[in-house]
């Protein structure tokens, strides 16, 4: 196989997660709630998922791919969820937007470790401070992904990326192809508009950020079942945050942020490529580690004279205001 | 004044909210609550253990405590300078990492004499954390770069290369860490041997107190202080009243960093003596909860660390004692800043309280003058002749 092969299969199994995450913020932050939350969101959808899952590996065995598919399920509804209790902070307590997304990432990230430490000692007799999930299975598509470099998007993949195509192309046509849509939009830029004709902003923003909570909890579980293969306390090294970075470089549009969240995908996993290909030793690898993010610094630093955040981000809705 | 006292209200209650709540948890786990809360003030010297190993005492182990309170009170200093300006510093780690990781490998591995080293790694600390935050505060005025995604970054580039660095070249092979400092460069006088026992006596503590004296001062009394606070409420404000909203911030993100600075240099050259590669400590997210507890006020700063730090510091014997994951503190945390977030809307809502009292207190005073205007309609008709001959001066006037 040769190296940018590689550099495809790896790289697509890290931007696709990191995609569909940037769309959960894309819908919270069209909206008008600033959902610095992602973090947060992606760490506990893995907590529930891996929970799940490895509760119903314990009574069916590791070969059966029921708990996997029942790993994506829990980690949606745990993301949506805990997506809640953002939106209730936002919209019902007026809380300082930026101020409860970073609470709800310390929150969950102590909630997530302390839970998983207790549940791993009372409940399965280990002292143990993660959930062991493996590595998900892979499959080839025969034929076309014999054709050279685009055969390697169709080469390896695992399944939870078909998911996350799927759901991503349905995001797209209810963002941009729906009353829902319209009016989801038309709530960050203009709230007092949809209220006067007729919508109910709060329940439209409420919507938006649980969408976000579950995509942000899909996302989560996809890292936990490639990257770390395990659920603990790593799941937390900041990929919400690349997420949120994606779309302000894609201007909270998705085929832009798709292209942003690319950037990051294929300059990781060539990173890494090139260390191992020269043969560097492993501390070289921490180096290739900050490719995304001084990316992210650059990037921003050039895009974002050109950036229109949602005109009404941010900004606690007040009916009586003017 | 009032607001005030509100404040400190909603602060007390939130704590004792997050604590009953831990409590339930602890409780569902089968343990005492009362024993593990009392743990926590025993962890850091506040109450008697039981026994005590040989050179320790609950003096000792409140010097340890104190000696670990001190960067927190930096830490949340730095969250209150740049929350003041409205912007949100939550890149403190990554600061005080970069401080103590310089101040490290510049003085903490150098032979130089305590007189020397001990100014010289709070200067280059300073230095350090100033870098960072200035370019940080640089980013946000020159390219509008969210504050809170530029210093996420640079917290993760910072873990990142200073991990690669101590990886190769810094390294210590048994502990996995960076190599130990030398004492001569240590801001805390470590386990000093008084009448038999062994103390930890920070410096840095006596430093914390002028500073939050100094910021105190700065918040309240300058012009700078009150700049801060204009632009931090309304930028536009700001603006139409003459302050250089872009001096401002740049300004107060660099104080915060320089304030970062000195937390990292207590925390990596004063409690611990080394750094852990790879690592962002806790510090710097829960100086957020202590900012947020302390309304952003100096001295509220000072007692919320106190508080914070019991929780954060009592946690490891509380651990050992009660049989209970470390871990509750940082959910007790954690807990204390959710329903901290909330305070603006507890305000508001005793404030509505306060008008609708206010209103009820008005009505009835409105019902009692009703009554007494009441009394004197018995004579409204002499009034009502008044009225008329007023009404017929102005006809005359007009016709004039």
């Amino acid at each position: 196989m040769s190296i940018l092969n590689t550099i495809i299969i790896d790289g697509m199994s890290f931007t696709l997660p990191l995609f569909i995450m940037a769309i959960g913020g894309i819908y919270s932050e069209r909206s008008g709630i600033t959902n610095l939350a992602l973090e947060g969101l992606q760490g506990m959808g893995a907590f529930v998922g891996a929970l799940v899952a490895t509760i119903l590996m314990r009574s069916m065995g590791t070969d059966s791919a029921v708990p996997y598919y029942m790993a994506m399920l829990f980690a949606v509804i745990g993301g949506t969820v805990y997506a809640m209790l953002h939106a209730l902070l936002c919209i019902r307590f007026r809380a300082n937007q930026v101020i409860s997304g970073v609470v709800m990432n310390i929150l969950a990230s102590a909630l997530t470790a302390f839970l998983t430490k207790s549940i791993n000692r009372n409940i399965f007799g280990a002292a143990s401070d993660k959930f062991d999930l493996g590595v998900s299975a892979r499959f080839t598509v025969p034929g076309i992904s014999k054709i050279p470099i685009l055969g390697a998007f169709f080469t390896r993949v695992y399944p939870f990326e078909v998911i996350i195509v799927v759901i991503a192309v349905i995001a797209w046509y209810f963002l941009y192809r729906t009353t829902f849509g319209m009016r989801l939009r038309a709530c960050g830029d203009n709230p007092h508009a949809v209220d006067a004709a007729g919508g109910d902003v709060a329940k439209t923003r409420f919507i938006a950020v649980l969408v976000s909570g579950a995509l942000s909890g899909l996302a989560g579980i996809c890292f936990a079942y490639s990257i770390s293969a395990k659920f603990s306390s790593d799941i937390y090294v900041g990929y919400g945050y690349l997420a949120i970075a994606g779309y302000i470089f894609g201007n909270w549009n998705l085929l832009p942020t798709l292209g942003a969240c690319l950037i990051f995908g294929m300059s990781r996993s060539a990173g890494y490529q090139i260390v191992q290909m020269l043969g560097m030793p492993s501390a070289y690898s921490d180096l290739v580690m900050i490719l995304p993010y001084v990316l992210t610094l650059v990037l921003l630093i050039f895009l974002s004279k050109n950036n229109h955040a949602p005109a009404a981000l941010g900004e606690i809705y007040d009916k009586s205001k003017r | 004044m009032k607001t005030k006292h509100r404040f400190l209200q909603v602060a007390v209650i939130s704590v004792l909210l997050s604590l009953l709540a831990g409590a339930v948890v602890i409780l569902i786990l089968g343990k005492n609550p009362l024993n593990a809360y009392y743990n926590l003030l025993q962890g850091c010297g506040l109450a008697p253990k039981p026994k005590y190993a040989g050179g320790k005492s609950m003096l000792t182990d409140l010097s340890s405590y104190i000696d670990f309170l001190t960067p927190m009170i930096f830490a949340a200093l730095s969250y209150a300078v740049a929350m003041r300006a409205g912007l949100f510093n939550i890149g403190i780690s990554g600061q005080m990492l970069v401080s103590g990781f310089l101040a490290s490998i510049t003085v903490g591995y150098s032979t130089l004499s305590a007189p020397i080293a001990k100014p010289l790694v709070i200067v280059i600390g300073v230095l350090g954390g100033t870098a960072v935050g200035a370019l940080i505060g640089y980013l946000k005025y020159k390219f509008n770069i969210n504050e809170v995604v530029s210093s996420i970054m640079l917290n993760y580039i910072a873990s990142y290369v200073i991990s690669f660095f101590i990886h190769t070249r810094f390294i210590d092979p048994v502990s996995r860490q960076s190599k130990t400092i030398s004492d001569a460069a240590r801001l805390t006088l470590h386990q000093v041997v008084i009448g038999g026992y062994k103390y930890d006596i920070p410096i840095g503590f006596a430093i914390a107190i002028v500073m939050v004296f100094l910021f105190k001062f700065i918040f309240d009394r300058t012009v700078f202080g009150y700049e801060l606070k204009a632009v931090g409420l309304n930028r536009t404000a700001a603006r139409y009243a003459g302050i250089s909203v872009k001096r401002t911030i740049i300004l107060s993100m660099t104080i915060s960093g320089a304030l970062a600075g000195l937390a990292g240099a207590t925390y990596y050259l004063g409690y611990f003596a080394s750094i852990q590669p790879k690592t962002l400590i806790s510090t710097g997210y829960d100086a957020i909860a202590v900012g947020l507890l302390g309304n952003n006020d100096p001295v509220g700063i000072l007692v919320a660390s106190f508080l914070i730090q019991i929780i954060e510091k009592g946690s490891t014997y509380m651990s050992s004692q009660a049989g209970l994951e470390s871990e509750i503190a940082s959910v007790i945390t954690g807990l204390i800043l959710l329903f901290s977030a909330c305070n603006t809307y507890f305000l508001g809502r005793m404030q509505e309280a306060d008008s609708r009292r206010q209103e009820k207190m008005l009505r009835a005073k409105e019902n009692t003058e009703d009554i007494s205007t009441a009394e004197n309609k018995t004579d409204g008709g002499t009034s009502n002749n008044q009225e008329n001959k007023d009404n017929s001066e102005n006809a005359e006037e007009v016709k004039r």
